[in-house]
């Protein structure tokens, strides 16, 4: 297939993806709901965590690098939600087409495989987006918390090369979905993994040593990182440049090995039990 | 007594099909509270630590015990969520294989369905919670007086309060059919407003009379008086008086709620439809 026949059929199942998408308004009711409360909750966890103690707050910031408690929490939730639409979108797409039973349907067509395997991220990606959105607008007019344009800039080019690496990892798991053939219990342990390790909502400094190594190897733990720096911690783009270019590398290289095992998937389906087993 | 054998019927019944799925039972009662409610806020809790103490805490709630803080609000947590989504999840499964309209013809209570599957919910959160404070004490460092058995009373109110909780949830599957969402956002709101992550003097002043006004705030404080020896919200026999009038409304109103919505399935013929 040519590579504007790919792109129509990237464009098509796109289309598709975010028809399905507007058809289920709970979908949109949670990028705006969830990521104003759920970080609210833990805004008021960490007021009773230092109770309006000087030196409790000042040991959080000594620890988190930023005294805004507040932006610190909203940031770290937004890359969760983030991730989590990623899994529940992108990374359970092929998954749903096998138990709706139309994935060997699709595999029969001549369309590219990335095609298949990418198609449903730019709808998932417009959630995303308007999730960031509404945490951007409630940190400037909620929050009251300064972001110049240049802080907004430096934000909006973390959240740019952080989109392979986050779609990447999505496609990754839809892929390794069709084999495992347990999308929920995956996506739960790697939702606990990445709460508990990443510094959603702890700085990542409080960690023992070697928990600290184990973050430091998930790239999720690097976007909070950047993005926090970029919006409460005043890096420059100069301190910021060396993260952007690792997640944006890392991110590409895991868009390719998707496509690749999906290739390897597709061929362990042709010749064992198709992909209608599940 | 005609209700109490086909209720430990659905006990039984609910009892073997969690026994028959062991670690889906275990991650939902037992680990994802852990990781998704505790560990979280236990490493938020730490960076406010100065010198390994948190003053901000005993500051704000008479206590410098953060594990145990944090792991009586997970017994609480632990069976809000259990009772919640155990019924939740039965009455859905029901509905899906076609066995609630046959339940429903039965001679029976109606309601027996749900306090059957909110008593065995029970049981198995009220385990899962125990098993929480254990690892709380054994692995985070958690203190617990030993006053803290004079607290059942308290977690007894809880149940009575859920088990009317599990009435509303019931009507709600009954009526909207996928009530997923409801009953999410039902128990973290609960869970948020019970005090469970914070002391509820900490939310806003014009959200603290909806904490006031759930039994489960005031049992979780007595829990944590006793256990903890934190600063109670009202006088401890106020507050027992407090969570008794709470859960005797809330089984009222559910109870109310489950028979309107059962009778309005039944005129309108939709209990299958899903």
């Amino acid at each position: 297939m040519s590579t504007p026949d790919g792109l129509r059929a990237f464009g098509a199942t796109a289309r598709k993806e975010w028809r399905t998408v507007r058809r289920y308004l709970a979908n949109l009711a949670f990028v705006v709901f969830w990521p104003l409360v759920l970080p609210a909750v833990y805004v008021l966890e960490a007021r009773g965590f230092a109770g309006g103690e000087a030196r409790a707050l000042g040991a959080f910031a000594a620890r988190a690098g930023t005294a805004e408690v507040a932006g610190f929490l909203y940031l770290g939730w937004a890359v969760f939600i983030w991730l989590t639409i990623v899994l529940w979108g992108p990374g359970a797409s092929l998954r749903d087409e096998q138990l709706r039973g139309s994935l060997e349907s699709l595999f029969l067509t001549p369309s590219p495989r990335w095609a298949i395997l990418f198609g449903s991220a730019p709808a998932h990606l417009v959630l995303a987006m308007a999730m960031l959105a509404t945490v951007g607008l409630t940190l400037r007019l909620g929050l009251g918390l300064a972001v110049g344009p240049a802080a907004a800039l430096r934000a909006l080019a973390v959240v740019a090369a952080s989109v392979p690496l986050l779609f990447g990892t999505g496609a990754l798991l839809g892929a390794l979905v069709l084999w495992l053939r347990d999308a929920s219990g995956l996506f739960m342990l790697l939702r606990g993994l990445f709460t508990v390790l990443c510094g959603v909502t702890y700085p990542v400094a409080v960690l023992p040593g070697w928990a600290q190594a184990t973050a430091a190897a998930l790239p999720p733990t690097h976007v909070i990182g950047a993005l926090r720096a970029a919006l409460l911690g005043g890096a420059r783009l100069a301190q910021l440049w060396e993260t952007i270019a690792l997640l944006a590398a890392v991110g590409l290289g895991l868009c390719a090995a998707a496509v690749l095992l999906l290739g390897r998937v597709e061929r362990h389906a042709r010749h064992g039990r198709g992909f209608e087993w599940y | 007594m005609p209700l109490l054998r086909p209720v430990l019927a659905v006990v039984r019944r609910d009892l073997r099909t969690a026994a028959r799925y062991p670690l889906g039972m275990t991650n939902f009662v037992l680990l994802s509270p852990f990781y998704q409610l505790i560990l979280p806020s236990l490493l938020l809790g730490s960076a406010f630590l100065v010198q390994g103490r948190s003053v901000g805490l005993a500051a704000m709630a008479g206590t410098s015990d953060l594990p145990g803080f944090l792991f009586t609000g997970a017994l609480v947590q632990s069976l809000l969520l259990g009772t919640c989504w155990g019924v939740n999840l039965t009455l859905s499964m029901d509905r899906e294989l076609g066995t609630l309209e046959h339940n429903f013809l039965a001679p029976l209570r109606r309601d027996t369905f749900v306090l059957g599957s909110a008593l065995a919910s029970l049981v198995i959160s009220t385990l899962a919670g125990v098993l929480l404070l254990v690892l709380g004490e054994v692995l985070f460092g958690a203190r617990y007086l030993s006053a803290v058995v004079l607290a059942m009373p308290a977690l007894l109110l809880t149940m009575v309060a859920l088990v009317g909780l599990a009435h509303l949830i019931a009507a709600a599957v009954l009526l909207l059919r996928q009530a997923d969402m409801i009953v999410d956002g039902v128990t973290f709101a609960l869970a948020v407003l019970s005090g469970v992550l914070f002391p509820v003097t900490v939310l806003p002043v014009w959200v603290r009379p909806l904490a006031l006004a759930l039994p489960t705030t005031y049992a979780l404080d007595v829990l944590r008086h006793q256990a903890l020896g934190t600063a109670p919200l009202l006088p401890v026999p106020l507050a027992y008086a407090a969570a008794s009038g709470g859960a005797v409304a809330l089984v009222v109103v559910g109870r109310w709620t489950f028979r309107r919505a059962e009778r309005r399935l039944e005129a309108a013929g939709t209990l299958v439809q899903h």
